[in-house]
This record gives structure tokens, C-alpha cells and sequence, in this order.
């Protein structure tokens, strides 16, 4: 396209048709840096997609990330404190809740968890390290305990669904 | 009434992460990490890999590879481009939390999608449009959830600015440079779109440009072959700034 066309972009700004300088490379390495620091990936990313794209092999319908509620007054940050973290994941036919707090040991996790509507479902829980499941009582409660930390992702069987597996996204706990 | 269970042992399931499909999963262990240069001189796949390969000859490569069951490449781009696809959603005004979840969804939407991928050489494109347009999706929810809670419609506009949002102007405390700082307020003088591509290309090599430019809908060879109005903008408001040269 010619540059020289007035568009959505607004008027041609003198230098655009020159090539890249140093200076270009300069600013743009410059900024680089910059945006890397002001806003910078999440530590653990990396490993939560692997295991995701892992996951997304069982061909599991992901649900969605509906709300991350952290305790009243604590910082927003890449790992909030375990503490009272509350955690709502949505699927057209299911909502899953889970609540996670330190276990007794004071290092592995405690995983509580409630599927809407309740049923009695089975729940897998999956990290690269491997796999545990249980069943959600009349309630649609369930827990694990001891549970690692890391990348985490939670699969639940529909009823009568078939071959129906909701996963949640991988979270870090 | 919760039901627990012990660990692992009495879970009556094998422990082991193998699944079902194209052999074990990607592994996450901390001895794979490489970076792409290292991996592109030590482990020559698929042909003739080239030096001067682009991100996004990398991304078709880790693709067509996948589809033949291996996954090294794929897991090696995952590392290398999950930067950019972190940028891509967060331009869009997407808080952290949700531009975590967008990120993961998008790479296991390209392992979905890895058969079908028509064009190869689009893949970059692909996984860059696709993060876009779910982190869109992620902020029109999230307005219309907003929207429904506070059921005042005069509230809504202002409530829809005020959602997390990317553009730091608080944030961009952590930069200690006086001259960080200076580029930095001169990128936030740009129009947004202008601000976006110069961010993501920042974190590019020059081949791939185009494939971003594209993806943000931005005229075809508007930076990288050249300039580009973009960056012509940038370098006049640093002029304006005193900002001469930086070479």
C-alpha cells in the first residue's frame, strides 16, 4: 500500500518510508525492555500453557475463568496467598467452585470444592505429576488434601454426558 | 460433608500424566528450557533449518512437526512466543488474571486447531488473532457483567473505563531510566493502536513484523520494510522531548 494515502491512521508522518536506522533499533530495543518491565509475564506461564495444551489433548471442553476472589485486603498479585482464595469456573452446564487454603503440613494445598447443579460427579485432578480423583457427594461437595503445588487443573465427567469432560483452565496453586 | 482423599497412593489411578492421543504431554520440566537460538543450532529437524529463521518460520515448523507426533518444536515456541501473545491480550485491556487464563486457552486452542491449520506459514498470525479476539471477548463479558450488576446505565460507561485496563501510567513507576521514562510517556502520546503494534514489535525480530502488523489489522508493510508511521510518530515525539539519539 502507499503510505502516502491519508487513512484510518491519519496523515503520512514525515521519515515513515525510510528504512529501519540504528536509532530505530535503538528505541525499539529500548523499548523492549521497557515493556518487559512495566508489565512483565507471568512467572509460571509457560508451564501452565504446556500443561493446558497437554490437557487439550484429552479434547475437554474448557470452562471459563469466571472469578478469582482473593481475602479482603490483600495485594493483587501473580501469587496471592492461598489463603481464602476462591476460585468460580463456568461451563454452560456446570459451575464449579473451589476454595483452596494451606493444608495441616503447612505446605501442600487444601482443595475444597462445589459443583453446581449438584450431583454426585466424578472429579479429576490433574497436574503434570499425575492424577487422583473423587466423587462429589449429594452436595456436590469435594476435597482433596495434600495436594502439590503447581500448574492444576481440575476434570470433571458430566452425568449422562457421554464422554463429556469439562476441564477447568490450569491454575497455579 | 466433603469426601478427602489421601494422597496419591489409595487414588486407585496410576499416577503418570501419560495420556491418551499423540504419546505424553509437554513437558514442563525445568531441563527443557533452551532457547529457540540454542535449539535451532543443536537439534537440526525437519530439513534444512536456517539460521536466519523467523519466530514465525519456527511456528509453522513446531506445527507440521506436531502433526507428525513431535513436540519438542511446539513446547520451544510455547517459551518463545508466549511473550507476545501475553502483550497481544493484555493491549486489549485485560486484567492478569484473565490474560493468564486467555494465554492458556490460546495454545490449546492451536493444539485443537493443529490439524486444520490450513497454512502453515500462518501460524504466528493465527495464535495472534486468536489471543486478540478472546481477549475481546474476555472485555465485552466483562462489560456486560458489569452492566448487570450495577444496573445503572448511566454508570456504565464510566464503570467500562474503569476496568482493569494496560495502560500504565502508575506502573510505569517501575522504570528507574529517566530515559524509560521518557519513551514511555512518548509511546502513551500515540494513538492506541500505534502503541500496540510498537509494543508487540518491540519484543519481535524485524521478519516478523509483517505477520504482526497483520494480525492487528494494520496496513501490510507499515514497519519493517520501513519506518512505518508508527515509529515515525514515536521518534518525532522524542525528538519533541529532547530525546536526539539513543545509538
Amino acid at each position: 500500500m502507499s503510505p502516502k494515502h491519508e487513512n484510518a491512521w491519519g496523515a503520512p508522518v514525515p521519515g515513515e518510508d525510510e528504512p529501519l536506522d540504528a536509532r530505530d533499533v535503538a528505541v525499539l530495543g529500548r523499548l523492549g525492555r521497557a515493556v518487559a518491565t512495566v508489565d512483565p509475564v507471568p512467572e509460571g506461564l509457560v508451564e501452565r500453557s504446556l500443561f493446558a495444551m497437554t490437557l487439550a489433548r484429552l479434547e475437554a471442553e474448557v470452562m471459563e475463568l469466571q472469578q478469582i476472589e482473593a481475602p479482603v485486603g490483600s495485594v493483587r498479585g501473580d501469587a496471592p496467598p492461598l489463603e481464602a482464595r476462591t476460585i468460580t469456573f463456568t461451563h454452560e452446564r456446570l459451575t464449579v467452585m473451589i476454595a483452596l487454603s494451606t493444608d495441616d503440613d503447612g505446605t501442600h494445598v487444601r482443595l475444597d470444592g462445589w459443583v453446581a447443579p449438584a450431583a454426585t460427579l466424578t472429579v479429576e485432578l490433574r497436574q503434570p505429576g499425575g492424577e487422583r480423583t473423587t466423587t462429589a457427594d449429594d452436595d456436590g461437595r469435594f476435597a482433596f488434601t495434600a495436594v502439590d503445588r503447581g500448574p492444576t487443573s481440575l476434570l470433571v465427567r458430566l452425568p449422562d454426558g457421554g464422554d463429556v469432560t469439562v476441564a477447568t483452565p490450569v491454575i497455579e496453586l | 460433608m466433603s469426601m478427602q482423599i489421601p494422597p496419591a497412593a489409595s487414588s486407585g489411578r496410576a499416577v503418570g500424566s501419560e495420556v491418551p492421543g499423540r504419546g505424553p504431554g509437554f513437558s514442563t520440566s525445568p531441563h527443557e528450557v533452551r532457547t529457540a537460538m540454542t535449539r535451532a543450532a543443536e537439534e537440526p529437524l525437519g530439513g534444512t533449518p536456517d539460521a536466519d529463521e523467523s519466530l514465525g518460520d519456527r511456528a509453522a515448523r513446531a506445527v507440521l512437526e506436531f502433526r507428525q507426533g513431535r513436540t519438542d518444536a511446539l513446547t520451544d515456541l510455547v517459551r518463545e512466543a508466549t511473550p507476545l501473545l501475553w502483550h497481544t491480550v493484555r493491549a486489549q485491556g485485560v486484567d492478569r488474571d484473565v490474560a493468564d487464563d486467555v494465554v492458556q486457552s490460546t495454545w490449546a486452542a492451536l493444539v485443537r486447531h493443529a490439524d486444520t491449520i490450513a497454512e502453515p506459514k500462518a501460524v504466528l498470525k493465527w495464535l495472534l488473532v486468536t489471543a486478540r479476539r478472546a481477549a475481546w471477548e474476555t472485555v465485552r463479558k466483562g462489560r456486560a457483567d458489569l452492566r448487570r450488576r450495577t444496573e445503572l446505565p448511566d454508570d456504565v460507561t464510566e464503570g467500562a473505563a474503569a476496568l482493569p485496563d494496560s495502560r500504565p501510567g502508575p506502573e510505569a513507576e517501575v522504570l528507574t531510566d529517566e530515559r524509560d521514562r521518557i519513551l514511555w510517556s512518548s509511546l502513551r502520546r500515540l494513538p492506541e493502536r500505534c502503541q500496540e503494534l510498537l509494543r508487540l514489535v518491540s519484543l519481535a525480530d524485524r521478519p516478523d513484523y509483517k505477520a504482526i502488523s497483520a494480525s492487528i489489522g494494520m496496513p501490510v508493510g507499515s514497519i519493517g520494510a520501513t519506518r512505518g508511521r508508527c515509529l515515525a510518530k514515536l521518534r518525532a515525539v522524542l525528538t519533541e522531548q529532547g530525546e536526539a539519539s539513543w545509538t
